[in-house]
């Protein structure tokens, strides 16, 4: 029970959260609005357990928001151009892992610091995306809108599929051999090469699967409107490393699961909300998102500061 | 019955320096095999190259009676061979359970992990060796012995024949060394052979079948332990003879420059220390390690100050808040582990050298290249360093170099008080006998030195007055000349004979 | 003693002077490129205008340096001149301070905002990849928040004006501004025992510790000069652009980031140097002005100064790299442990 200290720590506040809210604005509680909120987050729980499968490793990855822009677009442009469902998700997913698999190939082939490499590979596709779009939106064809169903079965899908997808990695972090890979490598990769566990090959497997599940987000995005937005994703990979550290994963690697970062997202996505029911205006997001972090962090450092004396 | 491990003729060379030249060497099973020798001798090279980490230039090794060309690690994992290093490879965020199962299990990732397995698999190993450690635990929260043991598990796990332990008791309690030393017999009874690399010949005298030694990349003799002696070794490792390696005090101590009532601290968990250091005198700080001698030499340098009693320097109460209070106030203090908080690898020695008195040779804060480059070359002439020149960085200088630099740099403060944490460790015999002489002399040049040492004999040796501490209080003192025996019984905390 | 010093010295300086040598030649590469395409390129003019648009982001990277040394870094100077920027135009446009009062009032904001990072890293030791994302986060929600998103400054009085867009002794005004700091910067870096304990803390942490080292001082310092030197930047940017928005700065921390490690400094820590950064801060800027003078997209800039970025990185990785697949001719030094 200690050992998921941090993750009841987590959800005790999203609780109390939602305590308030049901008290001061039950129409926070209204099914459609509701599940719509929720449908929106589906994407951003995806491209979190990424990141904090990618922070486990003791990586970071800031280019997932220019990713999942980017394999949005291309996404979109398949399906506008009449290719069918299942080609144009094999096809993104594809794009979204070699996209990665450049990443790690930096950051595990060359040794290169990967916050610098994904700050380059974020702006090279970010600027490479708006001049190929010149903010140009794509017009999906009408089938694709919430994968063909009412909306109200396609929100219900795609949050299904987001938390199905988050109980598969949550599964395999602790329980598949490779998973446990991740964090021995975060934790000291000199052992884990001692040990014969390939950390270079641990790294690239990481960012390739990163840009994978950000393709998948993508996609779980663009059925949510009739047009995609080349511009979506600005700022994912700050909600997602936030919800990453919030939910308990180190940057020093190592440590943290994924229902922690699941109620992180749970958390950070009833925020703006929960502050336009209560009447506080919507410019504060960014200021009370950063407020959370240090929160979360300053918490976890004086919290390892009494364990250590 | 083939020998384990065999190796004829081994050269291997390192740009223009030889490290191995034409060594020969065996390990019959259930045998415990000692390799000596100084730093700079061989040692490592000849256990990379047996653990593969090294290919050969010359040479051949065979294992169980086969050859074996292009040795890598993970072959010579496969073959049985077990390396337990003096910095245990263990990751920190994960339970001892699990660092044990991935050492263990197979590498490849697709497999399902099995937790009530790899729980009782590490619980049986562990206790196996008689460790008392808690398989859920975070390896983080182990103590260093604690870490060693648990490798010491993963290697009896992996079914290794052949098991390394390249100075395995450099930070292990007495307790725990007779734990290792069980195990090792434990290994032998069991056909496995065992290459034990360490500095303490009492050590290797107990515990070792033969004993080989080797001397600037070549082996000198290799002799059954009990067919040779404790001078005869030290010869044949230093080349010449080395007698008479503690120097005495040529005379008595002088004032009395700090004394410590009642000084404790709670976080690190000392308490109630009174002690008096003497300008002049060696005191020598003995008791097992965790017996809490570093942390009262923190507390001294300020890295963990004092929250009781009261310090005074020369009849002055002082309070020592931080490692710049301490060296204003005149004390040194050259730490324990020199890896991390020893001379900066990357950083030129001058750098190095004058890394504490920023304040005093660089006033108003600009660097003053001249002062630097004449303080540094004086230090590298009167402490006879090797080095390439004071812009060379630290990194290019041997172990023992690297001590002496780090050593300057707290001679450079000028201290009044200097405190030593294990200023031989890991130090080969001849350079040993230097840096006694050069403790001395400091003595002898009007320092109070305070000298922490877990290595009996050199703490019995050097010291002018001893003192010795256990659960964090000082429990006894000894004057020159103290018996082995009734030191040991204080550290230990056993009742003393009648004196 | 001398020859074996001469030639090792000779190594070190070979090591030491590569990374910028060749970023000297593909500034220079750069400057002749642009030169033959672009029509107007190479004029003085438009000399001045490149180091107009480079000041604010050149002073980031300058103070940047320091900090990363240290192995650390600061995600939220960016965010910080926007906040620094609609603090300095609501100082005087709502407060009715005289713009040098304002000017000071944001400089110590700045001071405390680079205060509020220190505490968290310096004192706290909370990692300083996290703490200063959150920061970028709470400073730009603060900008944002205060101006509701829609709010700008504007009207600024000419004299103001000059500041960033008039000549002062031959040079835009800023460019002095950014001269004194660079000067500043250099000498407390690379002649100064500041500049030498943050090498120490960015190679050893603890050890610099263990070496007597004020440690959290000294980091505590460079997060504080980080914000007072971002406000400076604010003002410059509002003088040059004659608006102050929210918006201001964003993107500049990447820059100054790109330019560091671009002029030779590792991220880790402990190896690097302000000349560097400077040549970094020329190559992005006389890139992303040459291309508008070669007619690129604007978009090309920001696509080469990343593929920059990376080529440079792998050019210092590649060496390491060799050596450990020539074992014979380059092994690792000869042990100097037992």
């Amino acid at each position: 029970m200690q050992k998921y200290g941090r993750e009841l720590s987590v959800a005790m506040v999203l609780v109390a959260l939602l305590l308030v809210l049901a008290v001061v604005a039950p129409a926070f509680y209204e099914p459609q609005p509701l599940l719509s909120r929720l449908a929106r987050e589906a994407p951003t729980l995806v491209v979190a357990c990424g990141v904090a499968l990618v922070m486990v490793t003791r990586q970071i990855d800031i280019s997932i928001g220019s990713v999942f822009a980017l394999c949005g677009v291309c996404a979109g442009s398949l399906a506008a151009a009449g290719w069918p469902l299942v080609a144009v998700f094999g096809v993104t997913v594809l794009i979204g892992a070699t996209l990665g698999a450049v990443n790690g190939a930096l950051v595990a082939g060359l040794r290169l610091p990967s916050i610098v490499v994904t700050l380059a590979t974020m702006v090279i596709l970010r600027e490479g995306l708006r001049w190929k779009q010149q903010g140009a939106f794509i017009n999906l064809p009408d089938a694709w809108q919430w994968f063909g169903l009412s909306q109200r079965s396609g929100q219900i899908t795609l949050i299904v599929c987001s938390v199905a997808l988050l109980a598969v990695l949550a599964w395999a972090s602790r329980n598949l051999a490779g998973g446990r890979f991740l964090y021995a490598v975060g934790s000291n990769a000199e052992a884990a090469r001692l040990a014969g566990l390939r950390p270079q090959w641990v790294t690239l497997a990481v960012f390739v699967f990163m840009g994978a599940l950000a393709a998948w987000a993508a996609l779980l995005n663009i059925v949510q409107s009739p047009q995609v937005d080349p511009k979506s994703g600005t700022g994912l990979e700050l909600k997602a490393i936030a919800a990453a550290v919030v939910g308990g994963v180190a940057v020093s690697g190592g440590r943290g699961n994924l229902w922690g970062v699941f109620v992180a997202v749970l958390l950070l996505a009833c925020i703006n909300p929960a502050l336009t029911y209560l009447h506080v205006e919507a410019y504060w997001e960014k200021a009370i998102q950063g407020a959370v972090i240090l929160l979360a962090v300053i918490f976890d450092g004086l919290r390892n500061r009494r364990q250590t004396t | 019955m083939a020998p384990l491990l065999q190796l004829s003729n081994v050269t291997k060379s390192f740009g223009a320096v030889r490290a191995l030249r034409g060594v020969s060497f065996t390990l019959e099973p259930g045998e415990v095999h000692a390799l000596l020798g100084e730093n700079g001798a061989g040692k490592s090279t000849l256990i990379k190259v047996i653990t593969g980490a090294h290919p050969l230039d010359d040479g051949e090794i065979q294992i169980g009676g086969q050859l074996i060309t292009h040795l890598t690690p993970a072959r010579a994992r496969a073959l049985g061979i077990a390396c337990i290093y003096q910095q245990p490879a263990l990751f920190p965020d994960l339970s001892v359970a699990e660092n044990v199962a991935l050492r263990l299990e197979k590498t490849s990732p697709v497999h399902g992990v099995r937790w009530a397995e790899r729980q009782a698999r590490a619980k049986e190993l562990l206790h196996r060796i008689g460790a008392e450690i808690d398989p859920a635990a975070e390896v983080r929260t182990l103590s260093m012995p604690e870490q060693q043991l648990v490798e010491i598990a993963c290697a009896l796990g992996t079914g290794a024949r052949v098991v390394i332990m390249d100075e395995p008791t450099a930070s292990l309690t007495q307790k725990e060394q007779h734990l290792l030393f069980a195990v090792v017999r434990d290994l032998r009874s069991h056909g496995v052979g065992v290459i034990y690399i360490s500095h303490r010949l009492e050590e290797i005298f107990a515990l070792a079948d033969r004993v080989t030694v080797l001397r600037d990349g070549q082996s000198v003799g290799t002799n059954p332990v009990d067919a040779i002696n404790e001078a005869a070794l030290i010869k044949m490792m230093v080349g010449r003879e080395v007698s008479a390696i503690y120097p005495l005090a040529e005379s008595a101590p002088g004032e009395r420059v700090l004394s410590l009532t009642g000084v404790g601290c709670s976080t690190s968990g000392v308490h109630r220390i009174d002690l008096e250091l003497r300008a002049g005198e060696i005191l020598g700080l003995a008791g097992l390690v965790g017996a809490g001698r570093t942390e009262l030499a923190q507390i001294l340098f300020g890295l963990t100050p004092a929250d009781a009693g009261e310090i005074r320097l020369g009849g002055q109460t002082i309070h020592i808040a931080d490692p710049q209070s301490a060296v204003a106030q005149g004390i040194a203090y050259v730490p324990e582990d020199r890896r991390r908080h020893g001379v900066i690898l990357e950083m030129p020695i001058a750098a190095n050298v004058t890394m504490a008195i920023h304040s005093r040779l660089f006033p108003g804060t600009w660097l003053r290249d001249a002062a630097e480059r004449a303080l540094t070359l004086d230090f590298i002439r009167d402490l006879g360093v090797k080095a390439a020149g004071p812009q060379a960085p630290g990194g290019s200088l041997s172990g023992g170099n690297q001590q002496k630099i780090a050593l300057a740099r707290w001679l450079a403060t000028k201290p009044r008080i200097l405190i030593l944490d294990e200023p031989t460790q890991g130090v080969d015999v001849g350079a040993k006998s230097e840096i006694y002489k050069t403790i001395r002399q400091l003595a002898a040049d009007g320092l109070a030195v305070l000298m922490i040492s877990s290595d009996l004999p050199e703490v019995l040796g050097m010291s002018d007055r001893l003192a010795v501490m256990r659960g964090g209080t000082i429990v006894a003192e000894f004057p020159r000349g103290a018996d082995a025996h009734d030191v040991m019984a204080a550290a230990l905390g056993q009742k003393k004979e009648a004196a | 003693m001398s020859k074996p010093e001469a030639s090792h010295r000779h190594k070190v300086g070979a090591l030491l002077f590569r990374h910028e040598t060749i970023l000297l030649l593909v500034l220079l590469a750069e400057w002749f490129y642009f030169n033959a395409v672009g029509r107007k390129f190479g004029t003085l003019d438009n000399t001045f205008d490149i180091m107009r648009h480079s000041a604010e982001i050149g002073l980031l990277a300058l103070v940047m340096t320091p900090i990363i040394l240290t192995g650390g870094i600061d995600l939220s100077v960016g965010s910080l001149l926007g906040l620094c920027a609609i603090l300095f135009g609501k100082l005087w446009r709502d407060a009715g301070l005289p713009l040098p009062l304002a000017a000071a009032c944001t400089l110590l904001i700045g001071l405390l905002a680079g205060g509020l990072n220190a505490v968290l890293i310096a004192r706290l030791r909370l990692p300083a990849l996290i703490v200063t994302l959150g920061t970028y986060s709470l400073f730009r929600g603060f900008a944002e928040a205060i101006t509701r998103g829609v709010d700008t400054f504007t009207n600024f009085p000419d004299s103001f004006l000059a500041l960033g867009q008039q000549h002062f002794a031959g040079l835009p005004t800023q460019v002095w501004f950014f001269l004194a700091v660079a000067v500043g910067i250099w000498l407390l870096v690379h002649r100064t025992t500041f500049g030498r304990s943050l090498r120490a803390i960015g190679f050893a942490p603890e050890g610099a510790r263990y070496a007597g080292l004020a440690v959290e001082r000294r980091l505590a310092q460079a997060y504080i000069l980080a914000g007072i030197v971002a406000a400076l930047a604010a003002i410059i940017y509002t003088a040059r652009l004659g608006q102050a928005k929210a918006d201001a700065g964003t993107g500049y921390e990447l820059f100054a980031i790109t330019a560091v490690v671009l002029g030779g400094t590792s991220i880790f820590g402990g190896v690097g140097s302000v000349h560097g950064t400077l040549l970094g801060v020329a190559a992005i800027a006389v890139l992303n002005n040459g291309l508008v003078h070669a007619r690129q997209p604007r978009e090309m800039a920001g696509m080469l100064t990343g593929a920059l970025l990376l080529a440079a990185l792998s050019a210092s990785a590649l060496p390491k790299l060799l050596a450990k697949f020539r074992p014979l001719r380059h092994s690792a030094a000869p042990p100097s442990s037992p």
